[in-house]
């Protein structure tokens, strides 16, 4: 097989009209500003309206954010010192649903359990539910582990305009494959 | 106290803090890439601040685009910190100022405003 024809089979598994982008690799804040730019630009030249926009981009946000912050696949970047590359993938587009935004990485599986439980809970509330374990979290402290503001999938789900979908898939003895969708 | 400008980035609001007229604003995109960093020491310069006040008027205009969770985290420790001095007898409005088509952000707002004891909370529509 040439060169071009297997890259063109890595870019027909994303059909232009349903995928605007799909981003496979190491994931930093300078990437997650870019790409927001182009997520912006698309979603104006297709005359989304304020709310739609503001959504999609939302989530495009606390997505990316909980891959850098989360990913299990990481490596030290030598040139700053708190610095690690997280490597993740996120996939946003449309289809008949909607808008979409899917993130996946690598976790560890001694976390699967829990992230399972934690995403769960979340995927079972209605928007009342959400809206008020939003306000709960953000006024306690900040959860164990957390490095963020330990809300981002509440903020995902209370966004999306259908409940959350994820699930795992078992890599080998260490790591499991995490993914998650938000319609809007 | 001196007064704070940081000028706006794409993704870190713009911020004015006049400490000496008690004119406060927030304005802008914020989602920073280190948002503890951003919102820490200015979050620590205003509580030195209105902790010795205990009379007298303070204005705080919020003008945002957009806000991460992150960011979220940070206006809920300042309205709660602003409602404290509202209670030791500080005038305090709050000016909340957003498009008048983001349904989320009016949302956000009346959120934030339901929360408040003493201060109060404006919300402020504007033409996109």
């Amino acid at each position: 097989m040439s060169l071009a024809q297997r890259q063109y089979q890595i870019r027909e598994l994303f059909p232009e009209q349903t995928v605007f982008f799909c981003y496979s690799g190491y994931m930093t804040e300078g990437i997650l500003g870019g790409l927001g730019q182009a997520i912006k630009q698309k979603l104006a030249q297709e005359q989304a309206d304020t709310n739609t926009t503001n959504t999609v981009f939302s989530i495009f946000v606390e997505q990316m954010q909980n891959v850098i912050r989360y990913s299990a696949e990481r490596e030290p970047l030598e040139s700053t010192d708190e610095g690690v590359l997280s490597h993740g993938t996120l996939t946003l587009g449309r289809d008949a649903a909607g808008y979409f935004v899917i993130c996946g990485n690598k976790i560890s599986r001694d976390r699967v359990e829990a992230l399972h439980a934690q995403l769960s809970a979340i995927q079972q509330l209605d928007r009342t539910g959400l809206k008020s374990m939003y306000k709960q979290i953000l006024k306690g402290e900040i959860p164990e582990g957390s490095k963020g503001a330990g809300v981002g999938f509440v903020d995902i789900a209370k966004r999306a305009s259908q409940p959350i979908e994820f699930d795992f898939y078992p890599l080998d003895e260490r790591f499991a494959f995490f993914a998650l969708k938000a319609v809007i | 106290m001196e007064t704070i400008r940081i000028h706006a980035t794409d993704r870190s609001p713009e911020i004015e803090f006049h400490f000496a007229e008690n004119r406060f604003l927030i304005s802008g995109e914020s989602y920073p890439e280190d948002g503890p960093l951003f919102f820490t020491p200015l979050l620590a310069s205003l509580a030195t601040h209105v902790q010795q006040m205990s009379a007298g008027s303070l204005t705080f205009d919020l003008r945002l685009i957009y806000y991460n969770s992150v960011t979220a985290r940070f206006l809920v420790q300042l309205f709660s910190l602003l409602d404290s001095s509202a209670k030791r007898g500080v005038q305090v409005q709050i000016y909340w100022h957003y498009a008048s088509d983001d349904d989320n952000m009016q949302e956000m707002g009346e959120e934030f405003g339901e929360e408040l004891e003493a201060a109060t909370f404006h919300m402020c529509p504007e033409e996109p």
